[in-house]
């Protein structure tokens, strides 16, 4: 077959360790870290199982919605999912695409809908309710905007946020959403804002980096057994990400 | 133009990209006499369709039996089934839905977006296709991409990454050029993708910004999602120092793009058979002389999820076999328009490119930010939606009137305008990859 042609030829290539440069919001502007691929791996395997914790298993389907520039955390939940052995369907996170959110939604009656944004659902509210839409989808991952208007209309939202450079997602418990703790530190400061810093195990070196959003940082064994920390955040309206 | 690049090995697969036609057309023969028994076995649609048609697979033996019995289908036909039948796949689907990768879809910009259903490994299919043209524009290990704007084909970054590029994450949608601009500085990229309305939003910072330097990073930038005028091609290489590839669908069974020469759109025809015929309305056809423009016939040639075979684009194209400047064998196209894209104005015929030449000439509409409203192909009035430049526009009334007059000069027919900023006018964009340049309302 022609394209697996076109990767067996590419597998030959000289390949950089980099797969990505990540570029995330923090209370003093825009800043970079790299992204290995053995660390892409990793983050992987930990989103897979955060994953299956939530029930997702092979023959299901899902629906992503997510933006071109959200590949490193993207990149990590399709590997999951392709894990999984759960299809995909995806749509853009941006609020005017929301018509294909809607009817890959309806179509493909999706398990898990995962990265719902607030301006998504703004578009989807003209036209239906939410709450019939999505209370009998069995696991909806939205950003932090969305999840109280989900929450609003009864349906059990989780959250999942970009926390600068890391991926925060929260279990069935919904107590906070886990950072994964062997590859990242998140804490809060005195003044109530988040900060993150990169775990000894990442390439790229990252000292303790306020944020510039308040929430709190619950550590201890979660009840779902997990004892990675959890972000609760403060703000719904978080710069996590440019998709809120 | 701005950039390194490597000249020395310029294809990606030499022995696929410059084989004899012959031995490409013996390689497609091959694929299509499997593809119709696999379809066949495993397609609702395709099975219904050849039943009604009496076509059965053993009847195919080779590529002159297959365009001789297999009938062409179109987007049509595949909603209709779609319609009838629940299928979201409108019985396309060769495999189970659990045997699926992943599904993306069409823009939907026209209607219902429609599925495409996808398997893969290290890279989704489309961009997998990417991955010559990519290496052909000067793309390779280690060098710097920005991210595209978009998802709605899948995640592009795997096809990127294949070729061993590191992807920086630069959100580049409208609104953010500013920012790209600051990026492209400090990352030194080789590649980006761009999108027309980007474009439009970067003249705009021309004017207060070393665009040339900025760019100067790149092998190349792509343009897709619809064709660039012939100014701001001339704009995009000239003034801003960027050597511009534009590619476009390949009858959704892949994409085409341009090489290096910059002489038509290539073809992969390891994975598409491409046909150019001219369909009457009886459904009678034949096909047209190279030189001639027709309509673009596609047929998957490397998708086991759920191929298109003998599928009407509705795309208006010329067809080449012969070799590229390049040294490629694949068949070149270029792209005259759409079906249906010409409109009636009281029976007399108004095509797009007259109407864009028109709304250029204007330094306000300089962009080419314009669609045509319509609810059918023929009408009686040619009511178009203009965007303007408000920094360059003193009167409106005066800009409508005057580019009123230089579209009746160039169409016969006086225009109804409806001005809108080029801002608010691209604001209504609902696709990544697509400005429609007709529009219902």
């Amino acid at each position: 077959m022609a394209r697996a042609d076109t990767l067996a030829r590419a597998r030959t290539l000289d390949r950089p360790e980099l797969a990505y440069l990540v570029r995330f919001p923090t209370a003093d502007g825009i800043r970079d870290m790299e992204l290995t691929w053995a660390e892409l791996t990793r983050d992987t395997a930990w989103v897979t199982a955060r994953l299956r914790e939530h029930g997702l298993t092979a023959g299901q389907r899902a629906l992503l919605t997510t933006s071109g520039f959200e590949g490193f955390w993207g990149h990590a939940v399709i590997g999951a999912l392709r894990e999984l052995k759960v299809t995909y369907g995806i749509a853009e996170a941006m609020g005017w695409d929301h018509r294909r959110t809607s009817v890959f939604h309806r179509e493909l009656d999706p398990h898990a809908v995962i990265g719902l944004s607030a301006e998504t659902l703004e578009g989807l509210a003209g036209a239906a309710d939410l709450g019939d839409m999505f209370r009998s989808t069995s696991l909806v991952l939205a950003r932090p905007a969305a999840v109280p208007i989900l929450r609003g209309v009864g349906v059990s939202a989780c959250l999942i946020s970009a926390v600068g450079p890391a991926l925060a997602l929260e279990c069935p418990e919904r107590c906070g959403a886990h950072v994964n703790g062997a590859e990242w530190r998140v804490g809060e400061r005195e003044d109530g804002q988040l900060y993150v810093a990169a775990g000894e195990g990442r390439a790229s070196l990252l000292p303790e980096t306020p944020l510039g959003i308040a929430g709190r940082v619950a550590t201890g064994r979660c009840a779902c057994g997990s004892e990675d920390p959890r972000v609760l955040l403060g703000d719904a309206n978080s710069p996590y990400s440019a998709r809120s | 133009m701005g950039g390194d690049r490597d000249t020395g090995d310029r294809y990606f697969e030499p022995q696929v990209e410059t084989m004899p036609r012959d031995q490409l057309r013996a390689r497609q023969e091959e694929r299509v006499v499997e593809l119709v028994e696999y379809a066949y076995g495993n397609s609702a649609f395709y099975r219904e369709l050849w039943d009604e048609h009496g076509v059965h697979p053993r009847d195919i033996r080779c590529l002159e039996d297959f365009r001789a019995r297999i009938p062409f289908i179109t987007k049509d036909m595949v909603r209709a089934h779609r319609a009838r039948t629940g299928d979201p796949f409108g019985g396309l689907l060769c495999v189970p839905v659990e045997g699926l990768t992943s599904v993306s879809s069409s823009s939907g910009t026209t209607g219902d977006p429609e599925f495409f259903a996808e398997i893969w490994e290290d890279a989704p299919p489309l961009v997998t296709a990417q991955v010559r043209d990519l290496w052909e524009l000067g793309l390779r290990p280690g060098d710097r991409v920005l991210s595209p704007p978009g998802t709605f084909r899948n995640l592009m970054d795997p096809g990127y990454q294949a070729l061993g590029a590191v992807v920086i994450e630069v959100d580049t949608w409208l609104g953010k050029m500013s920012e790209v601009v600051d990026a492209l500085r400090t990352y030194r990229p080789a590649y980006l993708q761009m999108m027309y309305p980007q474009m439009v939003e970067l003249e705009h910072l021309a004017e207060k910004t070393d665009l040339k330097e900025a760019f100067s990073s790149l092998k190349g930038a792509s343009c897709a999602g619809q064709p660039l005028s012939r100014k701001m091609r001339e704009r995009i290489r000239d003034d801003w120092g960027i050597d511009v590839y534009e590619y476009t669908s390949a009858a959704d069974t892949g994409t085409a793009w341009e090489c290096r020469e910059h002489d038509g759109f290539h073809l992969w025809e390891d994975t598409v058979f491409a046909e150019c015929v001219e369909v009457d309305e009886q459904g009678g056809w034949r096909d047209v002389p190279e030189a001639d423009l027709g309509e673009l016939v596609a047929t998957d040639l490397d998708n086991r999820a759920a191929p298109l075979i003998r599928y009407r684009s509705e795309d208006l194209v010329r067809l080449s076999g012969d070799r590229c400047g390049c040294g490629r064998t694949h068949a070149r196209m270029w792209v005259a328009g759409r079906r249906g894209d010409e409109t009636l104005v009281q029976g007399r015929s108004v095509v797009l490119r007259d109407i864009w030449q028109a709304v250029e000439d204007q330094p306000e509409t300089a962009s080419g930010v314009f669609q045509i409203v319509r609810d059918r192909r023929e009408v009686d009035e040619l009511r178009l939606r203009v965007g303007y430049d408000p920094g360059l526009t003193a009167d409106v009334d005066v800009l409508a009137g005057r580019l009123g007059e230089a579209v009746r000069e160039r169409t016969g027919v006086k225009p109804v305008l409806d001005m809108r900023t080029e801002e608010d006018l691209l604001k209504t964009m609902t696709s990544v990859a697509k400005f429609p340049r007709v529009v219902k309302s």
